[in-house]
């Protein structure tokens, strides 16, 4: 079993449900704002439950009691952020337990992305590692797979909260529960709206509209779009959706949708609207530019919230990315999960359950990063309600929204395809490859490792 | 008798020193094994150890679900999978082209800035003090500085834009062609500092008298590079020759920071491809199996560093 399952009936609903809100899109709600901000909360709990993968629960034959005894002690949380507004979230939800659990300390240590799940691993070979695991949610399988995270199908059973988490945030290897995610991060189309307004173009609603504004804000003396094109996981993050939109998925590889995909972005850069310098960009410097100004659009998430009220001196919106009828757009965001050798799992657990699941520490990601929180109830406070800016990445969970990664890929195979994907994606917006080449490439690639 | 005796006695004392000496030799001996100890010890756990662990991974199956449990013997399938599909050959094609820029640039540079600092002075100082720093910065933050010094908008494009030379930035990072030139350009500027104290320091042992003879023949600047100062720093030339080679032929850092083997995989060098295989596609026996190829590099590299150093030992 794969780490996200997505059953029948959901795809079903889904495409009924994407049927339905097509036609809402292109009967004139181009940016997002002018919908009732009361569609965000039930958006969101129906969009996550759409989205899902397979059940969670299920018999651990290891794992915690739950619960968890008073008294003090030390939990330990491994994670890669290093934005300011990130590190001050995990600043807060360690402040919020010591908080409400005395004699607690928590000790958030910094491990950098790229070497978060080989610590871990290696931390598991010689039976150490931390308490808590806040990691890609994406690479569960990896960890899970090395043995690196704790079972949480004990807890999971117990936990009276359980309910209100959407199947699609449960992360499952082999059918038993790893992780769970306390928010929901995805991609959005950032812009910015003084440009648009002086090139007098309104937010697009298809890809077709996108590329003729990219045009105008060229004539125009600004740049396109900023988006990620590293030779990685990132970059097929970002990748994706595009992709996606020209009939690519990973359930059935198809070398002509994928060309057509690396082709139309590789045109962008042709064209001068979008940097071949992206091909450097990891998803942090490319918002860093838009937020600069100068850049008419960006492809990012709704974490750069904070990113974008501190930073961006011009007025600014968000749409949903223009990617058509098939587009797909992974519901992504870090997950949680208690190391397999941790010293105190039954207060690793608590602290998880005091933080990231619970429904008032949910909102503290809203509030300083700008994710979407998991928990229904958390989705409809009002603080979700009422921001704007979530409502458009509302609109597509419910209309894009995928499992990331694919259900098609086979768990021990996801940083290899990733890594394949990553990789055509830069050597195509790079001029490395042609988009044929890197196209037949991935392919043949994905046919080996049975994606 | 006594003179029979004699001799005995003698020989009772000879064989009494010899005996000391031979007990003080075994002392030093046991002495001299003490103090290597902990060096051997050291190197036996972080040297050895985890070079025949790469060896065992190299010729296995290993993968994140198998890392922490028992590991399939596969032979040499690993070796075979890295260079079947291309991937290595690329990979081992490009090192070269990287090993050699690093050490052409590494080198003559190296060896033009000790020439320029020979003097002592308070320039030279403040300049050595600044190769130093250079030297000494962590390779994550050196690369930081030069990807931003290489952007669209660094200090080189401000340059050329501004002289008009083009009218669109070099793509130093992000095209396949220039790419892997910048990434061994800014190796080489790292490895430019500790090559030029070297050379540097070999350079302050030739006696004055040397040049004060050479002057009195009349010689000029090149003739007394060519014909005094380079024939005296021969022996520490090819031991940093061989430093260098070793130095380019492991070089990851910077390839990590600046482009991430892109675009694409313009610049996956060996180094870079072993660690994407083990720790991107968490396949650590085919990593491994890369590795074990740029260990061989290095090992060759410095079994002929070791028999240079005895060389340089046996002529001093």
């Amino acid at each position: 079993m794969t780490p996200t399952t997505r059953s029948a009936p959901s795809l079903a609903a889904r495409a009924a449900s994407r049927a339905t809100n097509t036609s809402e899109r292109g009967s004139g709600s181009r940016n997002g704002r002018r919908r009732a901000v009361g569609l965000t909360a039930s958006a969101l709990a129906a969009a996550l439950a759409l989205a899902a993968c397979g059940g969670g629960g299920g018999d651990g034959d290891t794992g915690g009691t739950g619960g968890g005894g008073e008294g003090g002690g030390t939990v330990t949380v491994w994670h890669y952020f290093s934005d300011d507004n990130q590190v001050r979230l995990m600043d807060e939800f360690a402040a919020k337990f010591e908080g409400e659990r005395e004699g607690v300390t928590v000790e958030n240590v910094y491990v950098p992305y790229d070497e978060m799940n080989s610590k871990v691993i290696a931390a598991a070979g010689s039976q150490t590692g931390p308490d808590v695991v806040v990691f890609n949610g994406a690479e569960t399988a990896t960890l899970a797979l090395a043995g690196a995270l704790a079972p949480l199908d004990d807890y999971w059973a117990d936990y009276e909260d359980a309910g209100q988490f959407p199947d699609s945030v449960i992360h499952q290897v082999e059918d038993q529960t790893y992780a769970v995610q306390g928010y929901v991060n995805l991609l959005g189309l950032w812009y910015n709206a003084e440009i648009l307004a002086e090139i007098g173009v309104e937010p697009p609603t298809t890809i077709e509209e996108l590329e003729d504004a990219m045009a105008a804000a060229t004539d125009a003396g600004y740049s396109g779009i900023t988006l990620c094109g590293l030779p990685q996981g990132q970059g097929e993050w970002q990748a994706y959706p595009w992709l996606s939109a020209e009939g690519f998925t990973y359930d059935a590889p198809d070398a002509a949708a994928l060309e057509a995909g690396l082709a139309r972005v590789r045109g962008w850069v042709e064209s001068g609207w979008l940097s071949q310098q992206a091909v450097t960009w990891d998803q942090t410097v490319p918002f860093q530019e838009f937020a600069a100004g100068g850049v008419a659009f960006a492809e990012n998430g709704n974490w750069q919230m904070g990113t974008a009220e501190s930073d961006a001196r011009f007025e600014y919106g968000v749409v949903p990315l223009p990617l058509g009828a098939d587009g797909q757009v992974y519901l992504g965001g870090e997950g949680q999960g208690i190391g397999a050798y941790s010293q105190n799992p039954d207060l690793a657990w608590e602290y998880l359950t005091a933080t990231y699941l619970d429904a008032e520490g949910q909102l503290l990601p809203v509030e300083i990063v700008g994710s979407i929180p998991s928990r229904s109830d958390a989705a409809q406070d009002e603080m979700v309600t009422g921001n704007e800016l979530l409502q458009p990445f509302a609109e597509t969970i419910e209309t894009y929204g995928a499992n990331y990664p694919s259900p098609a890929i086979p768990p021990e195979s996801v940083g290899d395809v990733q890594l394949t994907v990553g990789q055509a994606w830069s050597a195509a917006l790079g001029g490395q490859q042609s988009p044929a080449d890197a196209a037949q490439n991935v392919v043949g690639q994905l046919e080996r490792l049975g994606g | 008798m006594t003179s029979q005796l004699a001799p005995t006695a003698a020989q009772s004392a000879r064989a009494a020193t010899g005996g000391r000496r031979r007990g003080r030799g075994v002392s030093q001996r046991r002495v001299r094994l003490l103090f290597l100890a902990p060096a051997a010890l050291f190197l036996l756990l972080f040297s050895l150890f985890p070079l025949l662990q790469l060896l065992r991974m190299s010729v296995s199956a290993v993968t994140a679900r198998t890392l922490n449990a028992e590991w399939l013997f596969t032979g040499l399938e690993n070796f075979r999978r890295s260079f079947d599909g291309g991937e290595g050959t690329d990979a081992l094609l490009r090192t070269g082209i990287f090993v050699l820029v690093v050490t052409t640039l590494g080198m003559l540079l190296g060896l033009a800035a000790a020439i320029a600092l020979r003097t002592r002075g308070r320039w030279s100082a403040a300049l050595l003090a600044l190769m130093v720093f250079v030297w000494a910065l962590p390779p994550v933050v050196n690369g930081s500085v030069w990807k931003f010094l290489l952007g669209d908008r660094g200090l080189f494009n401000m340059i050329v834009l501004e002289l008009g030379l083009r009218d669109s930035p070099m793509p130093f990072l992000y095209s396949q062609y220039w790419a892997l030139m910048s990434v061994a350009f800014v190796n080489s500027f790292a490895v430019i500092p500790f090559n030029a104290l070297v050379f540097r320091a070999a350079l302050m042992n030739i006696p004055p008298e040397t040049f004060e003879a050479a002057a009195l023949d009349g010689v000029n600047k090149w003739q007394e590079v060519r014909h005094v100062m380079l024939p005296s720093v021969r022996p520490t030339t090819l031991v940093l020759l061989v430093l260098t080679l070793v130095y380019g032929f492991r070089s990851f850092d910077f390839i990590y920071v600046m482009t991430y083997g892109g675009p694409g995989t313009a610049t996956n060098t060996l180094p870079f491809l072993g660690y994407l295989q083990a720790f991107a596609r968490y396949d650590f026996g085919l990593g491994a199996a890369t590795s074990v190829v740029t260990v061989l590099g290095v090992l060759i590299l410095a079994a002929v560093y070791a028999r240079s150093i005895r060389r340089e030992e046996a002529e001093s």
